[in-house]
C-alpha cells in the first residue's frame, strides 16, 4: 500500500482465531504472575495452574492453540514479571517446551486417546524433567541435586493431576452449555 | 478419563517409588573413620571398635568418640562448637570439622556419598 507520504504501510489483520488465542494467552498469563507471587516451600515447585488455560485450548482449538498459549505465556510472563532471559525463565521456557512437545506426541494417540488428566499429567511431568535437565545441566551440575528429583516430580503428578480434574471439570461444564439436554461426560 | 489417561496415571504411580528408590538411598554405613589433627597427622580408626580418641590441637584437647559404628565429637575447646552440634556421623562420606582447632572427621564406607559441597 502507498499513502501520500510515499511510505509503504504494512497492515496486520487479526483473524478471529488471533483473539482467540490472545485472550486464552492473557488469562494464562494473568494466572502466571498471581502465581508467581506464592510462596513456595521449595525453589521449583508451583500448582502451575496456568498449564489449565493450554490444555483447555487443546481440546478445544487444537494443538497449534496450545502452543501459542503456552509459549506467549511464558514469554509476556517472563518480560511482565522481570525474569525475561533469566534462568528462571529459561527454566519455564524449557519446561514450557517439552510440555507442548509431549501433549503434541500425546495427541496422535489413536482411539479416543487421551482426556485432560492424562494431558495435564504428563505435560506437567515433562515439565518438571526438563527444568530439571536444564538447571542440571546449566545451573548446578553436580549430582546432588538428583535427591531433588523424585521431590519435584511427586510435586508435579500432584499438581498435575489436579490440575487434570480441573480442567475436566471445565470440559463438562462448557459441553454442559452447550447441549444442555446432554449430561456431563 | 479414557483408557489413556489410566494409563498414564498408572505410569506415572510407578515412576515415583522407582525415582525415590533410586535417588535417595543413602550410600552405605561407614567402615572407618579418618581423624586429621593439627599438624596434618592422620589417624585412621575402624568404626566397629567402641574408643574415644584424644586429639590435640592449636587450642586444646578435642575428644572424639565412635560408639556402634557412629562418630561424633564428645567436646571440643572451640567457641562455635560447630562440630560437637554435627552429631553423629554414620554414612560414608559423612564430614565435619573443628576449623578453630584444626580437626576434622570424615566416615570412609564403600560408597561415598558426596565427593564434593559447594554453598
Amino acid at each position: 500500500m502507498q499513502n501520500d507520504t510515499g511510505l509503504r504501510t504494512l497492515t496486520f489483520t487479526a483473524t478471529r482465531e488471533d483473539y482467540r488465542i490472545a485472550w486464552l494467552a492473557a488469562l494464562a498469563i494473568t494466572i502466571h504472575i498471581a502465581e508467581s507471587m506464592l510462596p513456595s516451600p521449595l525453589p521449583g515447585i508451583k500448582p502451575g495452574l496456568a498449564n489449565i488455560v493450554t490444555i483447555a485450548a487443546l481440546h478445544l482449538y487444537g494443538w497449534r492453540a496450545a502452543v501459542w498459549v503456552s509459549l506467549l505465556r511464558v514469554v509476556v510472563g517472563g518480560i511482565l514479571i522481570g525474569t525475561f532471559l533469566t534462568p528462571t525463565f529459561l527454566l519455564s521456557f524449557s519446561g514450557a517446551l517439552a510440555a507442548v512437545a509431549v501433549i503434541g506426541l500425546g495427541s496422535l494417540l489413536p482411539g479416543r486417546g487421551l482426556g485432560p488428566v492424562g494431558y495435564c499429567l504428563l505435560a506437567s511431568m515433562a515439565h518438571i524433567a526438563a527444568q530439571f535437565y536444564v538447571a542440571y545441566r546449566l545451573f548446578i551440575p553436580h549430582e546432588a541435586l538428583f535427591g531433588l528429583l523424585p521431590v519435584l516430580m511427586t510435586a508435579g503428578v500432584g499438581f498435575g493431576l489436579a490440575s487434570g480434574f480441573l480442567v475436566q471439570a471445565m470440559m463438562a461444564h462448557f459441553n454442559n452449555d452447550a447441549n444442555p439436554d446432554t449430561p456431563a461426560a | 478419563m479414557t483408557r489413556a489417561d489410566y494409563f498414564v496415571l498408572a505410569g506415572a504411580v510407578l515412576l515415583l517409588p522407582y525415582l525415590y528408590a533410586s535417588y535417595w538411598q543413602r550410600g552405605g554405613a561407614g567402615e572407618e573413620v579418618r581423624i586429621v589433627g593439627a599438624d596434618g597427622k592422620e589417624i585412621l580408626a575402624s568404626l566397629r571398635e567402641d574408643r574415644e580418641v584424644h586429639v590435640e590441637g592449636p587450642l586444646g584437647t578435642s575428644v572424639i568418640e565412635i560408639h556402634d559404628g557412629k562418630a561424633r565429637f564428645v567436646s571440643s575447646p572451640c567457641h562455635g562448637q560447630l562440630c560437637v552440634h554435627a552429631g553423629w556421623l554414620h554414612f560414608g562420606g559423612e564430614f565435619t570439622a573443628c576449623l578453630p582447632n584444626h580437626i576434622s572427621l570424615a566416615v570412609i564406607g564403600p560408597e561415598l556419598r558426596y565427593d564434593t559441597i559447594n554453598f
